[in-house]
This record gives C-alpha cells, structure tokens and sequence, in this order.
C-alpha cells in the first residue's frame, strides 16, 4: 500500500519541523519523517539558540518552550597551560528581550517544536529512516524507508550535516574536511544553587562562555562552556582537516577541559550524565548549498548549509528554523498552481537570497578562512597569557609590561609585519 | 566525578549515553583498505574511540557505541568506511543534546 501526501519532510530537527509547522499551518499537509525513536533524541547542539527568530514567528514560545536560561554573561576564555585570561560582557538587556539568547537542551527544544508541529495539523513520524528519495520522471515524488514507500508533490530534505541522501542523489557535495568540524560534548549536572553561586547569576540568567587556546594550543577549534538549569555543558570544537594533521585524540578532548584548572572548579562536584558528539559545519558561505532546489525538492537547514559562526557566536537554530519558514513560503506558492517543477520552486533560492540568512552568510564569507589562522589558537593566546602574567606578578622589582610583550611576541615568532598582516585580514574578515 | 583530576575513560563514558542497538552494524569497515594506511586518522578521531588496534596490528571497528557523528566517514582517507544510520529508533538515543 502507499500514501500520499501533499509534502515529506526527510528529519524532524530544527529547519525539518519549522518547515512542517508553517506548511501546516497553511493548511498544506505535511509528515516528517524522523529516524529517531522520539523528536531530538538524534539532535545535539553546543548549548545556545537566538531567540529573534522565536518572537517573530511563535506566539507565547517564551511561555512554554524548553528554555534553561537567558544569556546574561557573555565569556571568553583565554586559555593557557598555567593560566586562564576572561574576559566577561555583561549586557544589561532590555525588559522586551527582542535580542536575546538562551540556553537550552536541542533534543528538548526539537521535541517541542515537534509539538507545535503537530498542533498545527503536521505528522511526525519517529522511528522512520528514509532510505532514498523516490525520483519519477526527473521529480522528486516520494520516498521509501524500509520496504514501505510514500508519496508525496513535494520533498523537503532536512536530513542534517550528513548528507548521506543529498549525496547520494547527487543534490549537494560531501562536507569538506577543511570546513567540517566535530564537536564532543559532556552534560554534568550541578545544583542549581551552585551554578547560580559559581557563575554569580539568579535562577533564570545564564553564562556563555567560548574557550581560546588549551586544550586545543594551535589548532583550529575551541572550547565552549553554557549553564543550564541544573547542569553544565562543556565541550570542544575542531575541525577535521586540525584533528587529522594534528592526530587530536577526540574522545577524551571535553575531558581535559573538564580537568583543567580554570574549568575544575566550576564543575565540581559534578555528576556527568550524558557525553555526546555531532559534526558541525565551519565553511559558512562556501559551505551553503549552491542549488538548493530541484524538481519536486527544496533543501533546508544544516542540509543546506545554513550556519553562522564568526568567532564569538554560533547560529544555526535560528538559521534552520528561518530556513524552514522560508521553504514552506515557497513550496505553499507552488502548491497553489500545482507546479512541482525547479523554476517554480527557484522561488525559495529568491527569497533565501533576499533573506538575512544568505545576506549575513555572505557577509562573513572571508571569516571561515580567517579562522584557519593558528596564530589565533597559540601564539596570541600565549601573547596575552605571558604579558598578564608579567603585569600582574610581583616579586621585589615589578617589571614593566611592554618589554615583556616584546620578548612574548619575539618568542612566539610575531613581527610587526605578522602581526599587521593578520590585522588587515581580520578588517576583512569580522 | 567531584574530586577527579583523572580523565573518565571513553568506555565509562559511553554507558552514560542512551543506546538503543541493533542486531547489525550500520557502518562496514573494510579492514583491507586499512593495511596500506599509515595515518589511521580514524583511531584519533572517532569521539567514541571505536577504531582500535588489535594485538596484531590490524584495525578493529566496533559498532556499539556509534554517537553517529559521521566523522569516520569524511575523514577516511581510502573510502574503507561504508556509513549509513542504524533503521529508524535504532542507535544513539540523546537526552541531553
């Protein structure tokens, strides 16, 4: 027997599920189709959505969404082997909060979303792998997962970073190495009266912290540290074209953050209840998918492409979520006149293109290359390490700061020509 | 946890994670390809620490524990790795992702 279906969404995470949500509320009907056995248990995530997106599109989410914390602290770490310079911006944010964050569990925020899907009229199937996109006559036209095959006017692949089924069907490339990163995770729970006393907020205001230089000295990648409710976040990010060069040894990465001296104490007393891994793309621009449509078929969220990361924030909620909205806009002006065909649905590249999304992708398109820069991970760290320290250190004779941070840069290999030309790259570049 | 300076080994590690396995593995490793590979990028970068040497020298996969990260499958350098998803509710069950 097979059923057919106006659209099928391939994965129910973020940009899946926000592009069932608005096709149903159109009216248009819609099944996702998650290989997990419940919405979010594939979903993992560093700890963090923008909440603009939210406001604009979800009435009462504030109420009932699954958040842990806003984003009260913004940190950076700058981390060394015998010492830890933080900077901390503590924004004191307006009362209507349209700018803010939170903090959040992704396989919790995914099954609410699920939720709201399903209000609206969506079908979500869990426990589903779609094992390939059915094409008839050159359009996309359904799927098959396990012997069973659906049909559908319209597919939408949300099928995440691994792009098996995008791959497969020759729709998009593999994810490079040099633009695809891994992240590892650990969830540690500590009492909420703890965090709140550790990190110096009340029960509802969290910390965000991003994590420069060790464990990771001179390698493309950081740490990244979030407080939730009743627990901690704590991991890594490297990319895969760093970990093959520099043979990091992943599996026990978020442990030695988790044991180093400026992280120790915050997690003490800790229980690690979950540890966690999942790629994440670093390619920003390049990375975006070049056609993100086709007959019958339109690409959304991490499939596509669609993540921001310039160095201090990560978007990629926000972006699938968009993504999706965006995609449901398209496919709900196709379904109209019945055409199924890619110039019809070009219409969703149209309004993508004239979209924050690829706009500010576009914006930080030297960004990706920029970051490769070791220099960022090792030597400028180090820089700042040595020359606090030196500042900040008395013995009998206090020493002064500038001849230390010449000697510092001397020994890290920085000259001023170093030094200028990584400046006028970041002028390009942030 | 509360007084280790000590690194918690991946195996203990992984029991903490939810898995619901299947009978078969979803990714095939095909080990002869791995005789001609010095690097073995695979062994370092597999989160979960599933590619081992044996007592031989020879590359050995095992499939439970998979966190289906797909970072085996870009970062082989021979194309030994054939990855695909555990069937749907198989595999990796996240609470906390």
């Amino acid at each position: 027997m097979s059923e057919k279906f106006d659209v099928i969404v391939i994965g129910g995470g973020p940009a899946g599920l926000s592009t069932a949500y608005f096709l149903a509320k159109k009216g248009i009907e819609t099944v996702v189709l998650e290989r997990g056995p419940e919405s979010g248990s594939k979903n993992v995530f560093g700890g963090r959505i923008y909440s603009y997106v939210l406001d604009r599109h979800f009435p009462g989410w504030r109420k009932e969404a699954p958040v842990e914390r806003w984003v009260r602290r913004e940190r950076l770490a700058i981390s060394c082997k015998d010492s830890t310079v933080t900077i901390e911006f503590r924004p004191y944010r307006s009362e209507d909060g349209r700018y803010d964050s939170f903090t959040a569990f992704l396989s919790k925020f995914v099954a609410w979303l699920a939720e709201k899907a399903e209000e609206e009229g969506a079908m979500v199937l869990t426990s589903t792998k779609v094992d390939e996109i059915l094409f008839k006559d050159e359009y996309a036209s359904g799927v098959r997962t396990g012997g069973e095959e659906l049909y559908s006017d319209y597919v939408v692949i949300a099928e995440g970073i691994n792009t098996l089924l995008s791959e497969r069907h020759k729709l998009r490339n593999e994810p490079r190495l040099s633009t695809t990163a891994l992240g590892v995770k650990e969830v540690i729970r500590v009492k909420k009266e703890i965090i709140n006393e550790r990190f110096n907020v009340n029960d509802w205001e969290g910390v965000a912290e991003f994590i420069l230089g060790y464990p990771l000295l001179g390698v493309a990648g950081g740490g990244f540290l979030y407080t939730m409710k009743e627990y901690i976040t704590l991991g890594a990010v490297v990319r895969l074209s760093a970990i093959r060069e520099k043979k990091i040894a992943m599996k026990d990465l978020a442990e030695l953050l988790r044991i180093h001296p400026a992280i120790r104490d915050l997690v003490r007393d800790g229980t690690l209840i979950e540890y966690s891994a999942h790629l994440t793309r670093e390619g920003g621009f390049l990375d975006v998918v070049k056609k993100p449509y086709g007959n019958g078929y339109v690409i959304v969220g991490d499939a596509a492409g669609f993540l921001l990361n310039t160095g201090f924030t990560i978007r990629g909620v926000d972006m699938a979520i968009e993504s999706g909205r965006i995609a449901a806009e398209a496919i709900a002006k196709a379904h109209e006149t019945g055409k199924r065909d890619e110039k019809t649905l070009s219409y969703y590249k149209e309004l993508l293109d004239d979209s924050t999304i690829i706009k500010n992708l576009k914006e930080f398109s030297k960004l990706p290359e920029f970051l490769e820069n070791e220099r960022l991970y090792k030597d400028y760290p180090e820089v700042v390490c040595d020359v606090l320290s030196v500042a900040y250190t008395t013995e009998e004779r206090t020493k002064r700061i500038y001849p230390a941070l010449k000697e510092s840069m001397k020994n890290h290999g920085i000259n001023i020509i170093t030094l200028l030309s990584d400046i006028i790259k970041a002028r390009g570049a942030i | 946890m509360s007084k280790s300076k000590e690194i918690i080994s991946i195996e203990r590690r992984l029991t903490l994670t939810k898995f619901n396995i299947y009978k078969e593995p979803h990714i095939i490793v095909d080990t002869s390809k791995c005789e001609k590979c010095e690097e073995k990028p695979c062994i370092y970068a597999c989160p979960a620490g599933l590619y081992q040497l044996d007592e031989n020298g020879k590359l050995v996969f095992i499939y439970e524990g998979c966190l289906e990260c797909g970072t085996c499958r870009l970062i082989c350098p021979y194309g030994a790795v054939s990855w695909e998803y555990p069937p749907g509710g198989y595999g990796v069950w996240y609470k906390f992702g």
